[in-house]
């Protein structure tokens, strides 16, 4: 009797989680109706469709108005997979305000990120890498190029630039449509994620590596009549190289076949990598067609840097001179220049609320800044040591010069500073406390010692030349 | 005198915490402190991108400076409103896998529920930088990156995690602004060439000054003095308090239970009383001597204040304020050399195994040596010695053995060695010889004929 009784309550709690299962707001309504009878469910029946299919035309609510649990997580998971949850970040709460005075303005055009639409200085590059891929775009046909230069020279920028021009053309049907994805190596986690990214931004979904390779694979070896042209940026390309290379194998195999229409653009830093670092089959795929971007010289820094400020008198054109001839004379970094004269403007701004009144950036800010950004601190570091550290480093070279060797022990670093220290009438410290100095010393780096396990007989190296500690100490008593 | 005794408590209580968790007050450094304001105070309210790092000794307070500077500006609406503080450390995030995930669940993305954040590591990557080349400069909140130990993250893989955040601070995306924290002066070095050129090259010193000795006594007495009312009202004045909702990142455990004043009553007479007897100790020659070895030794505030800890930590009934001799048994405490003293503790056998490797080291100049050599050495003393005849071989090794694991010996590292039976083990004296003759000279009830042997090698 008491079964019968159980029986059919249990049939009502297996319905709800039925109902959980399916949709996770009635398990309320349903489990308050449940004492009752069955009745009401009919009532319910026509709403439910009409809720699934509001459900399902914006998938993107979901999620926020679900409760917690893993339904919700694995939902929201898949939804990113499919590309249906845009990525977003937290929105403030006002707009930002553009600057007011001359000078935030000038910071704000100096910021590396606000590209300008023709880069000054790289015209002639900029033809060359046009005329590649204008060429390739019209013949349909499938290529390869490879641009190298160090860091900074405008690399990345002026290729964006030209296929910024070429999508605007094909907008207005002057060229064939082309469709054009870009991945950088070092945005990946693993050389293999190459195929997941290029396949998202084909199709906008994500899958396993290997299924977004077959997919490619198909996609570039079989034969479609439609098929438009393919840009494949890779940048910071000697990342995507592994030990196998089969990741750059297949991006600079794809396009010798006749079917894919694809275009490969290379960028990396070095120029012989091709032959450096890739195999022989591999770099006779990336073909001939090279481009370098020379660093710049302290005329075009000086040029990049007034195009920014065109119409603004925020600037002197002699502190701009001295920032592009320092920077070429280092490296030649675009980058640099513009973060060295955004420190300068922030140093007059600086002094402009000091004073009260407007300042234009002058010699003397850029002088400063140009301390701050390019000078070590390595001499005024060990001036603000102190005493007893002063003195170990004093022993230290005391004993390269004794040794004639710049590796030394602990053992003869100590004996010579016990000497240093009674001939400075200073209670010396025990040699645990020495210890300690030399680790406080290595953890700045101004001296490089082995691990603390060997002891009194760990092997100390100077890390700043030894008149760099003459010349730091000259002021101080000990010398 | 219960009265008495609380006021001493809740004394005790207060500079403790002083010492610990007073995060929030930084002095000095004006200029630096102003230069990071200003940075993340651009960042948050016109949307620029930066990246900076704080560079300075262990213990110079770069952290505290960076606290500070927080407490100030998450106080003011525009500020926290206006964007996200992430915490990164390089001892907690060892991978840019684990890093990732922490940042997800710090910004609150959209595939992090509850600080949980799913999907692989190259989903993770990828959807943040989606995320972050969503926002824009003007629209989107701007996210303060903090990374403590920056060195550490520069020996990633691929420094993945650095090229990405500098990249982002470069680029027409989300502001954001990377402010790296480290004690390694050349860390630029480590960056890769590509990463050392997206990264701004603002470097902020933070190194002690050169002022001396008398900023070093205002130190200890503005450390030790408690606060009258007034200062009291003018510390809570300049300290504003952080509404608790701006504080609902759990990683970012800088800028909770913070100190507070307030929370201790003292009486004022009990504070005037405490402060004249602070004055007159740092008026007296002895505290001096002992405050100024410790200054030519270490000038940074960090080291110093745990010093002041333990002082601290000695008050109690029977020992009610601050006095002369605490501070010198401190000084003691502070130059006394430990090796001396575990030396001085070991028994009569094992400090005469010390005097034969001493002996053996200084007739072979620091050549190591293995147990048979000293035992050898050991024994032909030990034989002509009153004292020490008839000590059998298992024992003596057996001591050896102890010396090694005390570490006043180690064996020499290297890879044929290892199969070597131990009696035949080299090994290296870890002590110089002055350590031993200190422990000879200190240890109690030492047989005159083993000092006499550590004196001269001549059997």
């Amino acid at each position: 009797h008491a079964s019968q009784v159980g029986t059919p309550k249990r049939n009502i709690q297996l319905s709800n989680i039925i109902e959980e299962c399916s949709n996770g707001r009635r398990v309320s309504r349903l489990l308050e109706l449940s004492p009752k009878k069955l009745e009401p469910l009919p009532i319910e029946e026509p709403k439910t469709p009409k809720r699934n299919s509001r459900l399902s035309s914006v998938g993107a609510t979901l999620p926020s108005s679900a409760s917690k649990g893993t339904p919700k997580s694995a939902n929201k998971m898949k939804l990113i997979r499919d590309g249906t949850i845009k990525p977003n970040i937290h929105s403030r709460d006002a707009p930002v305000q553009d600057g007011a005075n001359e000078l935030a303005v000038a910071r704000e055009r100096l910021h590396v990120s606000a590209t300008p639409s023709s880069l000054p200085c790289r015209e002639k590059e900029y033809e060359e890498i046009y005329n590649f891929l204008e060429g390739k775009i019209f013949d349909g046909c499938g290529g390869c190029m490879y641009i190298s230069g160090v860091p900074g020279t405008g690399k990345t920028a002026t290729t964006t630039a030209v296929l910024r021009a070429l999508k605007h053309l094909s907008e207005e049907e002057d060229i064939p449509k082309f469709e054009f994805v870009d991945i950088n190596g070092m945005r990946l986690t693993e050389p293999r994620q190459a195929y997941v990214h290029i396949y998202r931004q084909l199709t906008g979904k994500t899958l396993a590596w290997e299924q977004a390779y077959n997919l490619l694979n198909k996609r570039f070896t079989t034969k479609a009549p439609r098929r438009i042209t393919t840009v494949l940026l890779v940048d910071e390309l000697d990342i995507l190289c592994n030990k196998r290379q089969d990741v750059v194998y297949n991006l600079l195999n794809w396009p010798t076949m006749p079917t894919a229409q694809l275009i490969v653009v290379t960028i990396a830093n070095t120029m012989d990598l091709p032959e450096r670092l890739l195999m022989g089959k591999i770099s006779s795929r990336l073909g001939l067609t090279r481009l370098t971007f020379q660093p710049y010289n302290f005329r075009q820094l000086q040029e990049i840097v007034m195009a920014r400020l065109v119409g603004m008198s925020a600037f002197n054109s002699d502190a701009v001179q001295l920032v592009a001839r320092k920077v070429a004379a280092v490296s030649g970094d675009a980058r640099r220049a513009l973060d060295i004269c955004r420190r300068a403007t922030e140093l007059a701004d600086d002094q402009a609320k000091k004073s009260n009144e407007s300042v234009t950036v002058s010699m003397m800010h850029v002088q400063q800044a140009l301390t701050e950004m390019i000078t070590s601190a390595k001499v005024k570091t060990i001036r603000s040591c102190s005493r007893l550290e002063q003195l170990f480093l004093q022993a230290v070279t005391a004993e390269v010069t004794r040794t004639g060797i710049e590796e030394c022990n602990f053992l003869g670093v100590y004996s010579q500073f016990e000497s240093l220290a009674a001939f400075s009438g200073i209670i010396v410290p025990n040699p645990g406390r020495a210890m300690a100095i030399c680790a406080r010393l290595a953890a700045s780096r101004l001296l490089i010692c082995e691990c603390g396990k060997s002891d009194i007989y760990q092997k100390i190296l100077l890390n700043i030349s030894t008149d760099d500690v003459h010349f730091a100490l000259q002021a101080s008593k000990l010398l | 005198m219960p009265d008495g005794c609380s006021d001493l408590d809740s004394t005790r209580m207060f500079l403790k915490a002083r010492l610990l968790t007073d995060r929030a007050s930084f002095h000095g450094y004006e200029a630096e402190r102003q230069q990071i304001h200003d940075l993340l105070e651009r960042t948050a309210e016109h949307g620029e991108s930066n990246s900076a790092l704080l560079l300075g000794p262990r213990g110079i307070g770069k952290t505290t400076l960076v606290t500070t500077v927080l407490v100030q500006l998450l106080s003011k609406e525009t500020f926290h409103r206006n964007s996200l503080v992430v915490y990164l450390n390089g001892l907690i995030h060892i991978d840019d896998r684990i890093a990732l995930k922490s940042a997800t669940a710090q910004m609150n993305l959209e595939n992090a529920v509850d600080g949980k954040v799913f999907g692989s590591f190259a989903e993770n990557l990828a959807f943040l930088l989606e995320c972050l080349k969503a926002g824009d400069r003007k629209k989107s909140k701007s996210v303060i990156f903090l990374l403590e130990e920056f060195d550490l993250f520069c020996s990633h893989h691929n420094q993945t995690l650095l090229y990405n955040l500098f990249d982002v601070a470069q680029s027409a995306q989300a502001p954001i602004c990377v402010l790296g924290l480290t004690a390694r002066l050349d860390v630029i070095e480590l960056l890769e060439k590509r990463v050392k050129s997206r990264f701004s090259h603002r470097q902020i010193f933070l190194l002690p000054r050169e002022d001396g000795f008398e900023e070093r006594l205002e130190l200890f007495g503005s450390l030790l003095k408690l606060p009258t009312e007034q200062e009291v009202r003018t510390f809570a004045a300049t300290h504003p308090t952080i509404s608790q909702d701006v504080l609902n990142n759990d990683e970012l455990a800088l800028l909770r239970n913070l100190f507070n004043p307030r929370q201790y009553s003292l009486p004022s007479k009990w504070v005037t009383q405490w402060n004249r007897t602070i004055d007159k100790l740092l008026k007296s020659a002895e505290v001096q001597t002992v405050l100024q070895n410790m200054y030519e030794y270490d000038v940074l505030e960090g080291p110093f204040r745990m010093q002041l800890f333990e002082l601290v930590n000695g008050l109690d009934d029977e020992h009610p304020a601050i006095t002369i001799e605490s501070i010198q048994q401190l000084g003691e405490r502070y130059e006394s050399d430990d090796k001396v003293k575990l030396l001085a503790g070991s028994s009569v056998l094992e400090i005469c195994l010390v005097i034969a490797i001493k002996h053996h080291s200084e007739i072979y100049d620091r050549d190591p040596f293995n147990f048979e050599m000293i035992l050898t050495r050991f024994s032909k003393w030990a034989n002509s010695s009153s004292s020490m005849q008839g000590i059998e071989r298992p024992v003596v090794l057996k001591a050896f053995e102890h010396l090694k694991q005390l570490e006043f010996v180690a064996p020499l590292t290297g890879g044929g060695l290892a199969k070597v039976q131990k009696e035949y083990q080299l090994h290296r004296l870890l002590l110089t010889y002055g350590q031993i003759r200190q422990a000879v000279q200190r240890m109690q009830f030492l047989p005159t004929e083993i000092s006499q042997w550590e004196q001269s090698s001549l059997v």
